[in-house]
């Protein structure tokens, strides 16, 4: 049974990543596809070296940095995204910036309280790295939700079942590392097996966001449009002249 | 230890803002979408005229010119509660555009992503509010501390956050009149005047 679940991304990833070329998502999440395309290369990769032990030794770690490089561009994305109307104030590119700083901050902390188990500097940096990148991306899933519940925004959007199947895969690992640290090493297995599935959860939230395709609306026939911007200045004009 | 409070704070609120997707999930689902026509009726008219006039610097400098220190601070405190009534119905209608911009697309695969003219304008507008009133709370706390804190001028409020208030309603009412042409045009010219 435990077998089994290694081998559940199998079929989700590839069906995932033909969800996104049929909506076109290279062009609206380029970030988020690379993250996929990464993901089946990833996959592939690691299945074709298992039986290999340094050589799938290397690879998984390898794919791991390539993993949380291309998580954090995504989140950079979407909130990008979310806040492109306010491209003209400057403190909204201080956000992506600050969550970096946090995830980054608490990533070195843990790492000086609870020193990663693993050898070479190399590995040390990439499981720093990745444990600062699921900082990020909780942080930025709960900045999305905190967006999407004060702007009042359709919770069904791209860009939030982005950040829902990052920020839930994020949670639970996270949590999986923070029990990791308290239980030991016989906690790993069971740590590899809970970081699988709910990297499997994620990804099935990204079929079930992605199953619908969104488009934006067609663009208003402009003479219509101008019809009633015509009106709505001449109502403008008279509040302003009874002023 | 402060380590683990601050890891397991961010696992607690991923936790519960997934949580808050799934609840808001199942009350799209259950409670009945309201009717993009009904739009109008839930609208509160900004007087665009006295928005001007309180945001108007010539009429601070009028008052400040015209009265003496504690009928200026009066007319000061009721300016600014009129001007943070103005801002609750500017916050108020756009949320009302959200809602009825997502019943528009309820029942088609079409959406405005949030990147469109109307939802950048809400986002715009909701920030701009949110700076206001805090800025406005935190002015109507401050004590008259014998006249030694200013009065602070309501122009000074055109911007907040970096964004133009009035420009920026000005362009949440353009582009929520492109999103809702297909109202009947009763309804659209109601829907104009109701903002």
């Amino acid at each position: 049974m435990t077998d089994l679940v290694w081998y559940i991304p199998f079929p989700l990833v590839p069906l995932l990543l033909y969800l996104l070329v049929k909506r076109g998502a290279y062009g609206t999440f380029p970030c988020f596809f690379g993250y996929v395309v990464f993901g089946v290369v990833a996959v592939v990769a690691r299945f074709f070296t298992r039986s290999h032990a340094p050589l799938y030794f290397w690879t998984y770690w390898t794919t791991d940095a390539g993993y949380a490089l291309f998580g954090a561009l995504a989140m950079y994305e979407i909130l990008r995204k979310i806040l492109r109307g306010m491209t003209g104030v400057w403190w909204t590119r201080l956000i992506f910036l600050a969550v970096i700083a946090v995830g980054v901050g608490l990533s070195l902390w843990r790492m000086h309280e609870v020193p990663p188990q693993v050898q070479g500097r190399l590995l040390l940096f990439i499981v720093t790295g990745e444990i600062a990148v699921r900082f990020v991306q909780v942080l930025v899933f709960v900045a999305t939700v905190g967006f999407i519940a004060f702007f009042g925004f359709r919770w069904r959007q791209y860009p939030l079942g982005i950040a829902a199947g990052f920020g839930l895969h994020s949670t639970i690992t996270l949590l999986a590392t923070t029990k990791l640290s308290d239980i030991g090493t016989r906690f790993t297995f069971l740590w590899g097996v809970i970081s699988l599935v709910a990297y499997s959860v994620a990804v099935l939230i990204w079929i079930g966001f992605f199953s619908v395709p969104q488009k934006e609306q067609p663009p208003l026939d402009p003479k219509v449009a101008k019809h009633y911007i015509a009106l709505l200045e001449r109502y403008l004009n008279v509040l302003r002249r009874t002023r | 230890m402060y380590l683990s409070i601050a890891t397991w704070l961010i696992v607690a609120s991923g936790a519960l803002a997934f949580i808050y997707i799934l609840r808001r999930a199942y009350a799209r689902a259950r409670d009945p979408k309201p009717d993009p026509n009904d739009a109008v009726h839930y609208l509160y008219p900004v007087d665009w005229a006295l928005l001007e006039s309180l945001l108007d610097p010539a009429a601070d400098f009028a008052l400040r010119w015209s009265l003496d220190r504690r009928a200026l601070r009066a007319e000061h405190r009721r300016r600014m509660r009129l001007y943070r009534e103005l801002v609750r119905r500017m916050a108020h209608n756009s949320s009302v555009l959200a809602d009825f911009d997502d019943a528009l697309f309820a029942d088609s695969h079409l959406t405005r992503g949030p990147d469109s003219k109307l939802r950048q304008a809400i986002i715009k507008v909701r920030f701009y509010c949110a700076g206001v009133r805090l800025k406005l709370g935190v002015w109507l706390l401050l004590p008259d501390a014998f006249g030694l804190v200013p009065t602070p001028d309501l122009a000074s409020l055109r911007k907040a956050v970096e964004v133009d208030g009035p420009k920026a309603y000005d362009e949440l009412r353009v582009a929520a009149v492109e999103a809702f042409a297909r109202l009947r045009p009763n309804e659209l010219e109601a829907l104009t005047r109701g903002l």
